[in-house]
């Protein structure tokens, strides 16, 4: 890997942990044994490998969150499943790169080009989720006026956008994938009202998954 | 829905689609420009609303064109591919970690009838061996010894008060004789 891209995924790798704010350059030489002065030719400042950073994640997430918008996920009604593990594909994307989630506030107001790049970032969202919705009407999954399915859009987009923010507040550090599985539960918790009986019983498998998880994350 | 009542609701319902259209359009390129001049102007709003409208629209137009006119843009179509990888990966760990009902109700069968056939072979050997003669008969004596031998401790106790009693009784029928 050459050292440029090795500064990046180290970099993300130290946000991620402990945080953007309390991550200098110099923390970054150090965890990748060169030194300062090399770190500085390849970035001037965390400030742009702070964009770099965010323009990887804003191009791989938009095309994962185009993907719905292009082309319903689910053919029929047998692999409408397959719109639920996508929710797993977005959030373990956000999962990479969460630093920003965790900070966003900060991160916005100190870069007015993220700031604009997350607004993006946030329609797109209510636009795949829209689909996905959408979809899922079409194809008889679920049943709901159309005014119900725009606020239910935004209500997924809301949980999608700061479940991590609520995790980190409400629980201690818990294993990613029981997370981000609580997460993808949590939206099809909204979607459930909706749901006819056969995809009921999927998100009671689901239900069952995460239950399984707790017990086995808690230690006794 | 020709009444008046339907009609304000359609349209109520009509403004608030289109509003959030209007969000879902500012996604797009032209979303950067759009917002600076949201920013900087807010006179300009209902022209710049109308714009978000259009590109709301218009996105979901393209997106039901793609869907059928397939196969025109080949990047995009990798990324996508991608996803509907990943998306397989997901339903791989889901389905190891998934609680299928049947197979655990299978599993169950099986380990009764594993069971199941274990026993008869035990008691077939045992009677083979002369150890029991009638499996059933064995299983008896030994759920009745217990309660025989309670039967008699109770009967023994049983036998030791009588005589108290007849005693007493006997003194009683003296007295009721003496009174008579």
């Amino acid at each position: 890997m050459k050292t440029r891209d090795r500064i990046l995924v180290t970099s993300l790798e130290l946000f991620n942990a402990e945080g953007e704010a309390n991550t200098t350059t110099i923390d970054i030489a150090n965890e990748l044994d060169i030194s300062p002065g090399n770190l500085y030719y390849h970035f001037k400042g965390k400030d742009e490998i702070i964009r770099e950073l965010f323009q990887q994640y804003e191009l791989a997430l938009s095309d994962t969150l185009t993907a719905p918008i292009e082309q319903p996920l689910s053919s029929d009604r047998n692999n409408v499943e397959d719109n639920w593990y996508y929710l797993y594909v977005v959030m373990e994307e956000m999962y990479n790169y969460r630093f920003f989630y965790l900070n966003l506030d900060d991160i916005r107001h100190r870069y007015p080009d993220i700031r604009k790049g997350f607004r993006r970032l946030i329609q797109l969202k209510r636009a795949a989720l829209f689909a996905i919705c959408q979809t899922l009407l079409q194809q008889a999954v679920i049943e709901t006026e159309e005014q119900q399915m725009l606020g239910l859009v935004d209500n997924m987009t809301l949980t999608l956008t700061f479940w991590f923010n609520y995790d980190q507040l409400l629980t201690e550090v818990r294993p990613p994938q029981v997370t981000i599985h609580q997460g993808v539960l949590q939206m099809m918790t909204m979607v459930a009202p909706y749901l006819g009986d056969e995809q009921l019983s999927f998100y009671r498998d689901c239900e069952s998954i995460y239950a399984t998880m707790l017990e086995q994350s808690t230690p006794d | 829905m020709s009444d008046d009542k339907g009609k304000v609701t359609d349209k109520a319902s009509e403004i608030a689609k289109n509003i959030w259209l209007a969000g879902v359009g500012a996604y797009g390129k032209a979303a950067g420009e759009a917002q600076d001049r949201l920013e900087k102007a807010g006179v300009e709003t209902p022209k710049l609303f109308k714009d978000l409208v259009k590109a709301g629209a218009a996105l979901e137009e393209e997106a039901k064109d793609k869907d059928k006119g397939k196969d025109k843009e080949s990047p995009k179509r990798t990324a996508s591919s991608s996803v509907e990888e990943r998306i397989s990966k997901v339903r791989e760990n889901f389905s190891l970690t998934r609680p299928s009902r049947s197979d655990e109700l299978s599993s169950l069968h099986a380990k009764i009838d594993l069971l199941s056939n274990k026993l008869d072979l035990l008691t077939n050997t045992l009677t083979d061996q002369g150890v029991i003669k009638v499996p059933t008969t064995r299983k008896k004596a030994a759920a009745k010894k217990p309660a025989v031998k309670k039967a008699t401790a109770k009967k023994t106790a049983v036998k030791k008060a009588p005589p108290k009693k007849k005693a007493a009784a006997s003194s009683r029928a003296k007295t009721k004789k003496r009174q008579d």
